[in-house]
């Protein structure tokens, strides 16, 4: 089996500054030592192992961001789900290094350089460091990769003959371990293979033991390969803090192509986002943008949201955002009319969610009737759904504006009204304790309009909407 | 051949063509209404309804149009009280087709308006706003024609916009006891007529007189009826 190891020394810092133009000198922080540089900090001579306190006075416009573990290990899964679309089997390497098969893709892709090419574009894309190197063992490749070798071998003896010459201390042993090798002499690893395991064993424990045999091991690795997750969930660490919520647009489409990217070769749409959004000194607020018809394409989903967020105060400088989904359904192209007289340009959906975004959820409604008899609760106004329970309308003759709470008439209607219709007594309701008994009349008053009236026991008049 | 084009798509019309349908209009179910409009409503376009007070028939107009046109979406923006699902159903009204937006502020009507009318999956919009600017009424109207909807702008104000609105049609309604007394002040292809009556008692034989009946003979005052005993409960 041939295996490819991809290592990225630099993944956080690297995500962090990709497409947000940074050109000054930036490290990324542990312990108060320097983990990861950019160039620039690497031109004025900051290291990796530096002290803060030095960094800090080699460059005093030095950008110092603490490094995360948690979000570089994010960061390698995110990473692991673009390349599964390139490589079957992979493994993470926690925390900057990615396993891949590569024997497998071969006759898929023609070829080990056709599938490095298919390979290195997302990695170029993201604007990511890293080394590489294949070789006939999983750990093999993993030596050479962090050893900065770069090359694609395809001979196992090409791989055999460079581990030979790695220095020792190149090896990944621990630290302990290589010094107790280079003080007896053996300063590259093909002394150390060289050399009977059962004395090495006996002198500098099994690790080295297991070690020297996982190099001319090809099988697997015991630990289950990666599997992409169902759904999709992203966050982004902004460099920058951002104040004005249209400013969003560009991290957010950022995120928002991936999520295409993610939804596009399984065929899926959603029917919403929920937008995360991380406050400085603040607690961490969540938009959720809709399409009730599904969509899975960035453009669209970033005019949608842009709707909603040209709405959004935001409450404190904005640090990190992150995007879920909600919803998940098959792709299904929509069917269209072929007889109708325009092509419309949005589904009647589509229109509703374009609303719903810009005017909150409940702005847009539908008229749904329910089985009873007191007119203010023989209908509702509720969410558009996308099937519409039709239902059978009263035969008596209803007004079709009516108030929501009937109007008290300030007199008893004298003879300029006039009377068309009534009384259609309605009395229900004793069963939930909203119970009327009302006489209603349809007159027209002085001024021409049609009233519904009505008149309770105790001879109040209440006017209950218009026939207009 | 140009111009003959022209007048057949009734952008050019000429002044002595007062009669004959226009087979770009679609019928009112109205008859006198018809008559008088030569075919009936405009198939696009924007119309302005000048109401009056709310309740006198302006909806009852429009419905039997609303109830043939049911294949895209009829909007509804800011109805002055709840819009009663039983009434339109009763009239024939597909609800499934039937959107209702309530708007915080004028502006946000406007943009909804566009919105659904741009969208094309909308025929009919009936919006309530006090008040259209020239240019705003231009844009609603240049989108309505484009996308093949036809909407109605229904204001509360007795009498029409006065300045020249770029609109197909303007009409102010005032309430009859046989039905609706129409002024039409503009309609595009015509010239605008004095007025003319729309009885509704064919179509709604409880809310309006025959016309023939002189309105003396007309139902009692309600003060007679007021009297009538309320069963105690």
């Amino acid at each position: 089996m041939q295996w490819l190891y991809l290592y990225f020394p630099n993944l956080q810092l690297d995500s962090l500054l990709h497409q947000q133009a940074y050109n000054q000198a930036c490290v990324l922080v542990d312990k108060n030592e320097v983990v990861q540089t950019n160039s620039e900090a690497r031109q004025l001579g900051i290291k990796i192992g530096t002290g803060l306190g030095q960094a800090a006075l080699l460059c005093a416009q030095l950008k110092v961001i603490a490094y995360e573990s948690k979000q570089e290990q994010r960061l390698l899964a995110q990473l692991a789900q673009r390349l599964y679309q390139t490589s079957a089997t992979l493994y993470l390497d926690p925390p900057q290094g990615l396993l891949l098969q590569t024997s497998d893709m071969l006759r898929l892709y023609g070829g080990l350089a056709p599938y490095w090419q298919h390979l290195q574009q997302p990695l170029m894309d993201r604007g990511l460091h890293y080394h590489y190197a294949s070789a006939h063992s999983p750990l093999a490749a993993q030596v050479l990769a962090r050893a900065g070798n770069d090359r694609l071998l395809t001979n196992p003896d090409e791989a055999t003959g460079l581990l030979r010459q790695l220095p020792i201390h190149h090896a990944g042993l621990s630290y302990k371990l290589s010094l107790q090798l280079e003080r007896l002499g053996l300063n590259t690893l093909g002394q150390a293979q060289a050399l009977p395991r059962s004395a090495l064993g006996q002198r500098l424990g099994l690790t080295l033991v297991t070690y020297l045999q996982q190099l001319e091991d090809s099988s697997a690795p015991s630990r289950p390969a990666y599997q992409p997750p169902e759904r999709f969930r992203q966050r982004l660490e902004l460099l920058y803090e951002i104040e004005h919520s249209t400013a969003l647009r560009f991290p957010l489409k950022r995120l928002l192509s991936d999520l295409e990217a993610f939804l596009a070769p399984r065929q899926l749409r959603v029917a919403g986002l929920s937008l995360g959004l991380e406050y400085r000194e603040h607690t961490a607020e969540r938009i959720h943008i809709g399409c009730s018809d599904g969509e899975y394409r960035a453009e669209s989903w970033l005019s949608l949201s842009m709707l909603r967020l040209e709405q959004l105060r935001l409450q404190a400088p904005i640090i990190a955002i992150s995007l879920k989904t909600k919803g998940q359904m098959p792709w299904a192209p929509l069917s269209a009319q072929l007889f109708e007289p325009s092509g419309g340009k949005l589904t009647a959906g589509q229109l509703i969610s374009r609303l719903q975004n810009k005017l909150g959820d409940h702005a847009v409604q539908q008229v749904y009737l329910r089985d009873d008899h007191r007119p203010e609760r023989s209908f509702y106004q509720g969410v558009p759904q996308s099937h519409y329970q039709i239902q059978q309308a009263t035969t008596f003759l209803r007004p079709s504006l009516l108030f929501t709470l009937p109007q008290a008439l300030n007199h008893k209607p004298d003879h300029q009204w006039c009377i068309l219709s009534g009384p259609e007594r309605i009395q229900s309701g004793w069963w939930d304790n909203v119970s009327i008994c009302r006489d209603y009349f349809i007159a027209r008053n002085p001024i021409g309009q049609v009233c519904w009236l009505f008149r309770t026991p105790r001879e109040e008049w209440f006017l209950h909407g218009y026939f207009s | 051949m140009a111009l003959l084009q022209l007048e057949k798509e009734r952008l050019v019309w000429r002044a002595r063509q007062l009669t004959g349908p226009d087979h770009r209009r679609q019928s009112s179910f109205y008859p006198t209404l018809d008559a008088h409009l030569q075919g009936g409503w405009p198939q696009t376009g924007l119309v302005e309804l000048a109401c009056g007070p709310a309740g006198i028939g302006e909806l009852r107009l429009l419905l039997p149009l609303l109830a043939q046109a049911q294949s895209r979406l009829h909007v509804w923006i800011n109805p002055p009280a709840e819009l009663n699902g039983q009434a339109l159903a009763q009239h024939g009204i597909d609800l499934s087709q039937t959107l209702l937006i309530r708007c915080q502020n004028p502006q946000q009507a406007l943009w909804s308006a566009e919105q659904s009318l741009n969208s094309g999956c909308c025929s009919h919009l009936i919006l309530w706003a006090p008040k259209l600017t020239a240019p705003q009424a231009k844009r609603l109207q240049v989108s309505a024609k484009d996308n093949q909807a036809l909407m109605f702008w229904l204001h509360p104000q007795a009498e029409p916009s006065t300045s020249a609105l770029p609109i197909s049609a303007r009409l102010s309604l005032a309430p009859l006891a046989t039905g609706l007394r129409l002024q039409i002040h503009k309609y595009q292809g015509q010239w605008p007529q004095h007025s003319c009556q729309v009885d509704m008692h064919e179509l709604w034989p409880s809310l309006a007189v025959p016309a023939h009946l002189p309105t003396h003979h007309g139902p009692a005052p309600l003060s007679n009826i007021a009297a009538l005993p309320l069963k105690p409960r």
